[in-house]
């Protein structure tokens, strides 16, 4: 069939026409028999779809992927969220200002204070935490219990 | 703004919260696994690549933004998904029709049975079921994923197009184009020109 509205019949049917073209093509259905031919072809074929069963997907399938999840590298954000805890960013910042500290006395002595003008704390503060989660990485830890007995090695008298 | 349950639910996996997506897999991956099997027509796939689908939503979830309606963005990640693993070759379009039993008569048809004075109830679900599958088998990619989208999971074409990418006259065409070709799929199933297991 090459009639000119059969492209908007499954629309029509569908009921995603706007109401001027819907109008349009109402009326020329009134007209054409092939057309009219189509519309119930397409008619009977959208209600059928609903009689075909349903594809249920396994029970296990929401355990599956929680477990891949679990598996995943952090994410850049779940790292920062670690290195934001307390007990990893006090004795880090404890790092950064001893560094400072030291930068200043050797800066009077040397005269090269211009350079430190220049540092950013922030900048300074998350290259310290990187380097302390390279290390923890190093060791294989990921988890934020891994990294509180990493921490507290010393409570239990290893070295 | 006022945000709907699904998108404040993915505004928090975007943050990391492990059971807002627990709760959208829930509300969504029956419909993800449909749309899947209907892709590639194979369970055992349909499950893998639905798995693979959310994985990619969680690791992708700070992309979302909640302009989009979330099942449009899930279903653009899921056509997405799909398209490229059958472009990869990885995954072929499975015929359900070849687990249709065999039809007792020649041309591949039940023979009517108590409703079999309305001839569109003359096949059966598993004949109707494999039809579909064929037809759908015969289908473009993009054919399929707007049939499957508007015919399964109800999605305004709107929706659909946003999903696919496309303008909504593509997707009327496209969805227009595939519904002609499983109607006539069926219709000369019914008329008993075409067994049930062929290919069109």
């Amino acid at each position: 069939m090459s009639c000119a509205y059969e492209e908007d019949l499954t629309a029509y049917v569908d009921g995603e026409l706007p109401p001027p073209h819907r109008a349009r093509v109402e009326a020329h259905l009134g007209t054409c028999a092939d057309c009219q031919q189509t519309e119930r072809l397409l008619r009977v074929t959208v209600a059928r779809m609903a009689e075909l069963p349903a594809f249920t997907p396994s029970p296990s399938s929401r355990r599956e992927v929680l477990a891949r999840l679990d598996a995943l590298p952090p994410t850049w954000r779940e790292r920062l969220a670690s290195l934001l805890r307390p007990g990893v960013l006090v004795p880090s910042l404890g790092v950064a200002a001893a560094a400072v500290l030291a930068v200043l006395v050797v800066g009077r002595g040397g005269g090269e204070t211009a350079a430190l003008d220049e540092w950013d704390p922030g900048a300074l503060e998350v290259a310290t935490n990187l380097e302390l989660v390279e290390d923890y990485e190093v060791l294989g830890l990921d988890s934020s219990d891994d990294l509180e007995v990493v921490e507290n090695l010393h409570e239990l008298g290893m070295p | 703004m006022d945000l709907d349950p699904d998108t404040q639910a993915m505004l928090k996996v975007a943050a990391g919260d492990k059971q807002a997506f627990a709760w959208l897999f829930d509300r969504h991956h029956a419909s993800v696994a449909r749309f899947a099997f209907r892709f590639v027509g194979d369970p055992a796939r349909a499950e893998e690549l639905t798995q693979d689908i959310f994985v990619k939503l969680y690791r992708h979830a700070g992309t979302y933004k909640p302009t989009a309606k979330f099942k449009t963005f899930l279903f653009r990640v899921a056509t997405n998904h799909c398209l490229n693993e059958m472009r990869r070759g990885e995954y072929r379009v499975a015929r359900l029709a070849t687990e249709a039993p065999e039809a007792d008569d020649a041309g591949g048809v039940e023979m009517p049975g108590p409703e079999g004075d309305r001839p569109d109830q003359a096949l059966s679900g598993r004949e109707l079921e494999a039809a579909v599958g064929v037809a759908l088998g015969d289908l473009s990619e993009r054919e399929r994923a707007a049939f499957t989208m508007c015919r399964f999971e109800g999605m305004a074409y709107r929706d659909i197009a946003e999903a696919l990418e496309a303008s909504e006259a593509a997707v009327k065409s496209l969805i227009h184009r595939a519904t002609l070709a499983v109607a006539r799929r069926l219709e000369a199933l019914q008329a008993g020109t075409v067994p049930a297991r062929s290919r069109a």
